[in-house]
């Protein structure tokens, strides 16, 4: 039998202790078989080996061959500068693992938050007497003593109790207060009424427990497992970028094999013929792309947070872009957490809020049973008693009157009391939940009489509580009696009350959540609520707030519990779902099944018990005001303003850097085709290599980064909350953008770096089959006229990959301003290669004339009106 | 199958709730339970008098269930004093519980619990518990290998298990997930992870209807030991059932252990089966 259900002899016979706890011997013999109570991490991976690893991935062991190779080929042929190459690239490799590294890195809080929620000192009983001791050294068996505002140390079992209250909040999310007993009972152990459990609060009370579980075995250490254990996996954008670089790794790999062997066949050297391959791979390995999309990703945050999104991991702000489903907490997000007096029904009829002074009765329970203050200008307690205080006050003014017993509220009775003298009577005046407290009811009052509540009076009682839920309004029922002057206070007074009337409350969507959710139904993201109200006013706030149109499939808790996993993925398929009567501990069950059914799962939660499905979700958002430090350790993204609009938010702006990724993407490859055509003509026309590979570093690393980075702050454009989300098997990289790159634009950056470097010979006397010395001033201005034409007609493709189907001069020209900044830096940037004696130094260039710029700008014009033009077909003819 | 349980008790309380598994799978299988205690030289005599408190209490209960029950107070080596019980009584399973140095060495090599896993010729259930508010499973996690090495025992525990304690059974399959060199991991829905199922686990859960008892099933890609304490902390499993680890030392090494993973941090009890009868 569960220790719940068990009597108290055999409580302590099964956790071989008795009514004067453990001697001391005993307990420390099981402190060294069971080890401390305290909540530990979840064995990771060490930080230096996360570090080593960001060396040893794919991409990085493509480049450690890469300058392996340039090395070797320096050993074997020095002076040609492969050496510097070599550095350079293994350079790219730290830069690369530095950046990834950051933005992996994040300090772990989350189970220092859950640890800080445990005592630090406890009362036990041991050797028959009671001593304080660490709470680290508790141990199964172990009698410990709770009283009023202690937090328990353990999960224990309940032997002696008196007026115990305890607050679970820390593990069920429910901050309602619950009377435990010390009697046996059924039932599953976190709803038992005689287990106390660790992190939680004793708010009034005292008791004596046992202990049965102690650190990770207790249900706060099992949180603490799961938040610890719980990986999201990898972000679609980590996916991405690892088959992207295996492509790129493949085609590189090709190019260079395919040309080595055309190299050997028209009968190039072998030493000479591996360096020209090594130039190949070097110049389609885009080794800016990691810098820049984490620079991307950083801005897109920075984006993020001034619209009230925190985001925590980088990667989130992409994975944001694809979600796919939404779970969302209710109260709070949904909704102001902000209740309301909406609708009345005393003397047997409906009335609205303004009639509130024609119900005496109900205006001093609602009023006077109730711990809500006004002070200082402001409302201060719970929602729901605030709503009936504001009510009073506002329609019928403060009343006066001494309370003299108070009943407090518990989730058991689910409802509160209080006595108060009125006119020189004791009054007891009840409110709670209208089943309740028609259960204690035995009269009712009708116009000012008092009468018997009879049945057909009970179905219309309860006729209008369904129909002010139906409403989406939280029903509260209100009754009172004279208690005769010798009647003892306590909690047996409860009984043979006066039902007076329900009061009918509403928590307010908040004003921009419709529209919110308009949105988001057009961007194909589906929402799920998950609340723990009933299903009647989940459903009814579903529907004012436009999340339901139809008839939605509605899970309550209970059913959610038996249902298999089967059974759920097949309800979850459902176009509208809702589950009602939830509690927090199944959101992570609600998230496994939807990312097993491929969606890309955002969810949000406020408690510690939301940590596990915040950890587990593919962006786990938690709240900023309401939210506990546990959930929001856990989570990728805080809401700064617990609005479901912000995430919304935050998703077009996901979106948008997508999308930003992809334009710099292909504005990275498009200068792979300039790179490379220079190599191809250095073999097949024998001409001096009219790049070298130095010249593709200053393009790829040094003018391309920040008109690259400039791209991933382009706006979200108009239709982005329009599409759906992106399918899973869509690539970062296509077809598309790939032949746009290498075989639309590419080629026309490669003619014009042909063209600027054949002038620069022919204009110096240069003839064909002559082969330069590297150090030629005529090789060198020819070079950087070859280097000068990408830079410039990189420009124009700055503008042009800034949309790949709208005109520039409909985006508008200078709505991103940041391009601007990044052509400057590139001009300028490319102004020290070809005019400074330091860049001529690095980069083995040479000035060049005004007359050779002025020869290659046209071909960043015929880019750019070719472009143009493109996107005129694509949107006239949508091919 | 099981005639004959041996319960080892010692002075831990561990050991008594591995020893009420054993006396909950007597019932069911009608067999005899055998209480053992060794004695061991360097124990105290506090240490004996409290094994022999649990040996009575335990004894008392498997009376009250009307079970046919011995004990055996012996003072000698564990080891060689169990076997000789396992040769001398017939005995089919022993239930053995850990102690805190079997977790701390890795891969539990020299401890007592090793030698008696691999030394004993009957079925050993190694039994490692870490909560005592949850000794009665509801729902009872049974990970499973592909290939399932005396898949008629380990089915035939399994379903007298949850017999005895009227427990769910969820079996699980941890995979390698299905990779392709350009497209990466790719996911598969569970349907599609159904049709993949292994033909030993459908044996399984052949063997375990035939006994009376339905399986929910799943399969997840991902780290064995790892992805089993998540599925037991996640679906709040209150007891896992697993087969003996059958890799080598250095297999362990290089290829990790989730037998050891599990042992050394179990999210709920954890009874580790190593079978001897054959298929």
């Amino acid at each position: 039998m569960a220790i719940n259900s068990l009597a108290k002899e055999e409580v302590l016979r099964s956790l071989g202790t008795s009514e004067h706890g453990l001697t001391e011997g005993e307990a420390r013999k099981r402190y060294r078989e069971f080890g401390p109570n305290e909540i530990r991490e979840a064995r990771k991976t060490p930080l230096i080996a996360r570090f080593i690893k960001q060396f040893t991935h794919f991409l990085a062991i493509l480049l450690w061959i890469a300058a392996g190779l340039a090395f070797l080929s320096d050993y074997l042929h020095p002076g040609e500068g492969m050496a510097t190459l070599g550095f350079a690239i293994i350079g790219v490799i730290f830069i690369n693992a530095i950046f990834t590294f950051v933005q992996e890195y994040r300090a772990e809080k989350s189970i220092e938050s859950l640890r800080r929620l445990l005592p630090f000192n406890v009362k036990v009983v041991r050797d028959g007497r009671e001593r304080e001791i660490p709470a680290r050294e508790i141990v199964v068996g172990d009698m410990i003593i709770l009283s009023g505002g202690d937090r328990v140390p353990a999960d224990a079992r309940l032997i002696e109790s008196r007026y115990m209250m305890v607050n679970n909040a820390s593990l069920t999310g429910e901050s309602e207060p619950i009377a435990l007993h010390h009697e046996p009972c059924e039932g599953d152990l976190l709803g038992s009424r005689n287990v106390v459990f660790a992190g939680t609060t004793v708010l009034s009370g005292s008791g004596r427990a046992v202990v049965f579980a102690t650190g990770m075995s207790t249900e706060f250490g099992h949180i603490a497992r799961l938040t610890g254990t719980v990986e999201p996996g990898l972000s679609p954008l980590q996916i991405e970028i690892i088959r992207l670089t295996r492509i790129i790794a493949l085609i590189a790999t090709l190019m260079g094999i395919i040309f080595f062997l055309a190299g050997r066949i028209i009968g190039m050297g072998f030493w000479e013929n591996f360096i020209f391959a090594i130039g190949i791979i070097v110049a389609n390995v885009p080794e800016g792309l990691l810098p820049t999309v984490t620079l991307a990703l950083a801005m897109g945050s920075q984006r993020m947070a001034k619209r009230k999104a925190l985001i925590k991991n980088l990667v989130s702000v992409e994975s944001l872009g694809s979600v796919t489903v939404i779970c969302t907490d209710k109260t709070g997000t949904l909704t102001q957490n902000r209740m309301e007096v909406k609708g009345l029904w005393f003397n047997g009829a409906f009335a609205g809020v303004e009639k509130l002074a024609e119900a005496e009765m109900l205006c001093r329970v609602s009023y006077l049973c109730n711990n809500a203050k006004y002070l200082d200008g402001r409302y201060k307690g719970d929602p729901t008693e605030v709503a009936l205080l504001k009510a009073v006050r506002e329609y019928v003014g403060d009343l006066e009157s001494e309370r003299i017993y108070e009943i407090p509220f518990d989730s058991e009775r689910k409802r509160m009391s209080t006595v108060n003298l009125i006119d020189g009577e004791r009054y007891l005046l009840t409110k709670g939940a209208p089943e309740g407290i028609l259960d204690i009811s035995t009269r009712i009052l009708l116009d000012n009489e008092t009468i018997t509540l009879k049945e057909h009076m009970r179905e219309r009682i309860l006729k209008a509580y369904n129909s002010l839920t139906g409403e989406g309004l939280r029903v509260l029922g209100l009754a009172y009696r004279i208690v005769a002057a010798d009647e003892p206070l306590d909690s047996g007074l409860e009984r043979d009350m006066i039902f007076a009337g329900l009061v009918g409350l509403e928590d307010p969507p908040r004003p921009e959540v419709p529209e919110a959710i308009r949105r988001c139904r057009e961007a194909g993201i589906r929402i799920i609520m998950i609340t723990g109200d009933s299903t009647r006013t989940a459903l009814a706030i579903a529907r004012e707030i436009g999340l339901v149109k139809g008839e939605p499939v509605i899970i309550e808790g209970e059913e959610f519990r038996r249902l298999t996993d089967r059974q759920l993925r097949k309800r979850l398929s459902h176009e509208e779902v809702i589950f009602a009567r939830m509690t927090p501990k199944y959101k992570m069950r609600v998230v496994s099944l939807l990312k097993e059914l491929g969606h890309r799962v955002a969810v949000t939660g406020d408690g510690v018990n939301d940590a596990p499905a915040l950890k587990g979700a593919d962006i786990g958002i938690a709240m900023g005001i309401t939210g506990t430090d546990v959930a929001r350790e856990s989570a990728d993204m805080v809401l700064l303003d617990d609005n479901f609009a912000t995430i919304v938010n935050a998703i077009e702006e996901g979106r948008a850097v997508y999308d930003n990724i992809r334009k710099f993407i292909s504005y990275i490859f498009s200068s792979n085709i300039p790179e490379i055509v220079p190599y191809l003509a250095y073999v097949l026309l024998r001409i001096p290599l009219p790049l070298t590979i130095l010249q593709i570093l200053a393009v790829d690393l040094g003018t391309d980064m920040l008109p690259a980075l400039a791209l991933g702050a382009e706006r979200p454009t108009q239709d982005l909350m329009k599409r759906p989300p992106r399918r899973p098997d869509e690539r970062l990289l296509n077809i598309k953008i790939l032949s746009r790159a290498y075989l639309f634009l590419g080629p026309i950056e490669a003619a014009a770096g042909m063209t600027g470097y054949f002038y620069v010979l022919y204009s110096n006397g240069w003839k064909w089959g002559e082969m330069l010395s590297s150090i030629d001033p005529v090789y060198m201005q020819a070079t950087t006229a070859c280097l000068t034409a990408i830079v410039i007609t990189q420009v124009a493709n700055v503008f042009a990959c800034r949309s790949f189907t709208e005109s520039v001069f409909r985006i508008g020209f200078f709505t991103n301003r940041l391009i601007f900044v990044g052509i400057a830096f590139e001009i300028i940037f490319q102004l020290f290669i070809v005019y400074h004696p330091w860049g001529n130094g690095i980069f083995s260039t040479h000035p060049i004339n005004l007359r050779i710029w002025l020869i290659l700008i046209p071909f960043a014009l015929v880019l750019f009106a070719a472009e143009e033009f493109r996107k005129l077909i694509v949107r006239r003819y949508g091919v | 199958m099981y005639k004959n349980i041996l319960a080892a008790i010692n002075e831990h309380l561990n050991s008594e709730v591995a020893a009420g598994y054993a006396l909950h799978l007597a019932r069911v299988c009608k067999a005899r339970l055998i209480l053992a205690f060794i004695a061991e030289r360097k124990m105290t005599g506090e240490s004996i008098e409290n094994a022999h408190k649990s040996m009575h209490r335990l004894f008392e209960e498997a009376r009250n269930a009307g079970l046919q029950v011995e004990s055996i107070s012996v003072a000698g080596d564990p080891l060689r004093e169990i076997k000789r019980i396992v040769t001398h009584e017939s005995i089919d399973i022993a239930f053995l519980s850990t102690r805190r140095e079997d977790i701390k060495k890795r891969f539990y090599a020299g401890t007592t619990a090793r030698r008696l896993l691999i030394g004993l010729p009957c079925s050993v259930a190694l039994v490692r518990v870490v909560h005592f508010g949850k000794i009665h499973p509801r729902k009872i996690l049974v990970p499973l290998k592909a290939r399932i090495a005396h898949l008629k025992e380990r089915a035939f525990f399994t379903a007298r298990m949850a017999e005895a304690f009227g427990a769910r059974v969820y079996l699980f399959h941890c995979t390698r997930p299905v990779e392709s060199f350009f497209l990466g991991e790719i996911h598969l829905t569970p349907l599609q992870w159904e049709a993949r199922l292994p033909g030993d686990i459908s044996e399984f859960i052949k063997v375990l209807k035939q006994s009376g008892i339905e399986s929910e099933n799943s399969l997840s890609p991902g780290t064995a030991g790892k992805k089993i304490a998540l599925e037991a902390s996640s679906r709040r499993h209150d007891l896992i059932i697993m087969g003996a680890s059958e890799r080598s030392l250095l297999a362990s090494i290089l290829r990790g252990n989730p037998v050891e993973e599990l042992l050394r941090e179990p999210p709920c009890n954890l009874i580790i089966l190593k079978p001897r009868h054959g298929d």
